[in-house]
């Protein structure tokens, strides 16, 4: 059974604003599932409606067999959500938060105290544990949300954007969290724009550009799309003989003959082959990093 | 009773950072006993005195109340643990009763000091008690609830900090809540009683037989807190959403 299934989903808001259309998609037990798309292209809003936070416009989305508008109730008993850019209260450590929380979702104190001790030593937090959040690095913050969203045990976790404006260190933390969970077969739908995290996390992605899904299905599929974004370095031999050319064929006929140009001059050829950002670029028509600039 | 649990713990979770800094507890508490240090120390009647102990209850619960906007935008805006609790077990009655609970643990210091000076100070019954306990009450609610309001429909941080307080101040200093209602001219007088914070510093004072009220002026404070309660009972509920239309 399907974990997630999104048929025809849609929202637009009360101002008019257009963010989500015609979404559909299902996402099987225990996967790691993107949502990959720039800022503002319907990924949080998508995550905000699975979630229960927010109302679709149309279609239908059922979570964990239950439909989140309908049965919001039952949907909400199973799922954790760490939202974007949530942070902890800076004058409480990290402790505090998770044992809380605990005591928030109905444990009683002595098993909030042990799930809380046994939480913060699985995600390496219990030496930080007297800690005030104001003093832990981002990434450790970071752990400290994602911890919270543990204090249940969901059968299905939203991330999203977790790993924004961190370290490379406190990103490769939350990532080995991701990977974690997912082997203790938690299912995860995560939303980044970061190409790498998808790649090195994701079971299946989407990605979503101004509300609609222009794509569905592996790494390796995203990137098939995108088989003649590879490029192709001639450079000398020996390091002399000028720069190296850096050529970007758009058919077979062009790479064979790339390739016969190089034998005959004895320069090296290198192939890269295209990467999920060559494949996220052709799919959207416009790198990420252009968005607003 | 579950739910009971939930508010307290989330109560608890929002006023923690204060209740863990007895200095700044102490601080805010002292805001509203200011002006009662400013009349003790100039030397005015006692009446004056203990009207402005009244005026200190007055304010300290519209502080509170008012502060709960602090306390519904920064939870939904800035920590975002509102949306981790909408996509939890925890029901929205739990989570506004909590943030509500929060604002009184920290308003309860200054409360618990002047109901205790004026229950030693004036021959205030057991009855006169729990009138004016209700009148704290009402007040407490109808700036919570304005609070709620105001919250949930900030949508600039800075503003989320500034206005608050603001209105706190244009309600609980500004109208005659530490002096009297005949010190203004009579053309303002109608105009503060368009308050509430008026409304219930005269009630409370009548409780502490400090000053006389007509029936009429009586029943108007009595209706006018109630009313005013219930405008904001639905303009706070329609603001105030669980899940995000």
């Amino acid at each position: 059974m399907a974990v997630i299934e999104v048929d025809g989903l849609g929202k637009t808001y009360p101002g008019g604003t257009k963010a989500l259309h015609d979404v559909s998609f299902q996402v099987p037990k225990g996967e790691v599932f993107c949502l990959l798309g720039r800022n503002g292209a319907g990924k949080t809003t998508l995550l905000r409606i699975l979630a229960t936070q927010l109302r679709p416009t149309t279609g239908r989305a059922v979570v964990l067999g239950h439909d989140v508008v309908h049965e919001a109730k039952l949907v909400r008993e199973k799922i954790s959500v760490v939202p974007q850019e949530a942070r902890p209260q800076m004058m409480l450590s990290g402790y505090d938060h998770i044992y809380l929380m605990s005591l928030i979702r109905g444990m009683p104190r002595p098993e909030a105290r042990k799930r809380t001790r046994a939480i913060m030593e699985e995600f390496d937090l219990w030496e930080h544990k007297d800690k005030l959040t104001a003093d832990l690095s981002g990434g450790l913050r970071q752990r400290v949300m994602i911890a919270i969203a543990l204090t249940m045990d969901p059968e299905l976790i939203f991330l999203d954007e977790p790993t924004i404006g961190l370290d490379p260190l406190g990103r490769r933390q939350v990532w080995s969290m991701v990977r974690r969970l997912a082997k203790q077969g938690v299912t995860v739908l995560l939303t980044t724009h970061y190409m790498d995290e998808a790649e090195k996390l994701a079971g299946r992605l989407a990605i979503v550009d101004r509300g609609q899904m222009v794509f569905l299905g592996s790494v390796e599929a995203a990137k098939a799309r995108a088989a003649h974004g590879m490029q192709v370095v001639v450079e000398p031999m020996n390091g002399n003989g000028g720069e190296p050319e850096v050529l970007s064929p758009t058919s077979d006929t062009e790479i064979l003959a790339i390739v016969q140009r190089g034998i005959q001059e004895g320069r090296r050829v290198t192939f890269k082959p295209p990467t999920l950002e060559d494949a996220f670029i052709a799919m959207v028509g416009g790198g990420i990093d252009d968005e607003g600039a | 009773m579950m739910r009971a649990r939930e508010a307290v713990y989330i109560g608890l979770f929002d006023s923690l950072p204060l209740l863990r800094d007895p200095m700044l507890l102490i601080l805010l508490s002292l805001i509203a006993f200011l002006p009662v240090l400013f009349i003790f120390a100039f030397g005015v009647g006692g009446g004056a005195l203990l009207a402005s102990v009244v005026g200190a209850i007055v304010l300290s619960l519209a502080f509170a109340g008012i502060g709960s906007a602090q306390s519904v935008y920064f939870n939904k805006h800035w920590f975002r643990f509102q949306d981790i609790f909408v996509a939890s077990r925890v029901s929205p009655i739990s989570y506004a009763l909590g943030l509500s609970v929060s604002t009184l643990l920290v308003s309860l210091p200054a409360l618990v000091i002047a109901f205790a000076v004026l229950m030693l100070d004036t021959p205030m019954g057991v009855l006169g008690l729990l009138a004016l306990l209700a009148v704290a009450g009402l007040t407490w609610m109808a700036m919570l609830l304005m609070g709620f309001a105001l919250g949930a429909s900030t949508k600039n941080t800075r503003r989320a900090n500034s206005l608050p307080q603001l209105l706190g101040l244009l309600l609980g200093f500004l109208p005659p809540v530490y002096y009297p209602l005949s010190q203004l001219p009579p053309a303002l007088q109608p105009l503060a009683l368009a308050l509430p914070t008026t409304n219930a510093a005269q009630l409370a004072k009548y409780y502490a037989g400090l000053i006389p009220l007509t029936p009429l002026e009586f029943w108007f404070g009595w209706a006018y807190l109630v009313g005013f309660v219930a405008a904001m009972v639905v303009i706070a509920s329609r603001m105030a959403h669980w899940m995000d239309p």
